[in-house]
């Protein structure tokens, strides 16, 4: 499974203005540009991005295609704290015995 | 949802360090820059130059680039050195913000820390339902490192 890391894909401000916007409700490409300073070609490209993290889904309506936040994307964004902490207190731990040897 | 799984939301942590819990309290805080991986996990699109951790209830959890641009991380709720702090953890995007406690235990020589990232549930009941499918993988990540821990 070719998942992008959601934080790499919420790493950039742009997107994570974008998935901001859709926390507040699902949004058409259109709606989300016309409250960004960033283009419609823009938003269709950083939703992509958000797509692949799993962090946003998309479904049609009609013509239009309505963009929400995953809440499996959610789950993989715990799921990151999870594997992010043990990497974090691994290092907190070499840290604080390094400082107990030097200090 | 029912409390017991609630509380299955939340991220657990334990490491014991080789130190007292005052040294282990301070390099946690004080020292964050020292340690935290930014490689990993930065607000900003850059590595920061500072990172500022504020000693009092209402402080703030601050980097600062090069090019003078501040990113907030979380603002302190609790702060009982060199027992535990309590922050709002808001670095990562949208809302609502998480919360993360950490404690620091007298273990023999050393200090037991025990870290507590919750309040997933905010996320709405989407969240919850999303949990149940994760607990497996949860213990498929925590065994190795109670594992590690542990030595």
């Amino acid at each position: 499974m070719a998942y992008q890391d959601p934080m790499d894909a919420l790493g950039d401000r742009t997107r994570r203005a974008i998935f901001e916007q859709l926390r507040k409700g699902p949004r058409a490409v259109g709606e989300i540009a016309d409250e960004l300073p960033v283009s419609r070609p823009a938003v269709s490209q950083h939703l992509r991005v958000l797509k692949e993290a799993g962090l946003v889904t998309e479904r049609r309506n009609g013509t239009r295609r309505i963009h929400r936040v995953d809440p499996d994307g959610l789950g993989e964004l715990r799921a990151y704290f999870d594997e992010f902490w043990n990497e974090a207190l691994a290092a907190f731990k070499a840290a604080a015995e390094d400082e107990r040897r030097n200090g | 949802m029912s409390t017991q799984e609630a509380q299955d939301l939340t991220v657990r942590k334990t490491v014991v360090v080789d130190c007292s819990p005052e040294q282990a309290f301070d390099t946690f805080t004080e020292r964050i820059y020292t340690w935290w991986p930014f490689e990993s996990h930065s607000p900003a699109n850059e590595r920061p130059e500072s990172a500022t951790f504020e000693p009092r209830v209402g402080g703030r959890l601050y980097d600062r680039t090069a090019s003078g641009d501040e990113h907030e991380w979380a603002t302190v709720l609790v702060w009982e050195p060199p027992t535990r702090f309590v922050v709002d953890w808001h670095v990562t995007p949208g809302n609502p913000s998480t919360e993360l406690e950490v404690r620091f235990v007298p273990e023999g020589d050393g200090t037991r820390v025990e870290l507590e990232h919750r309040g997933w549930e905010a996320y709405g009941d989407e969240a919850a339902d999303t949990c149940a499918s994760y607990n497996r993988g949860w213990e498929a990540v925590l065994k190795p490192f109670v594992e590690a821990a542990g030595r």
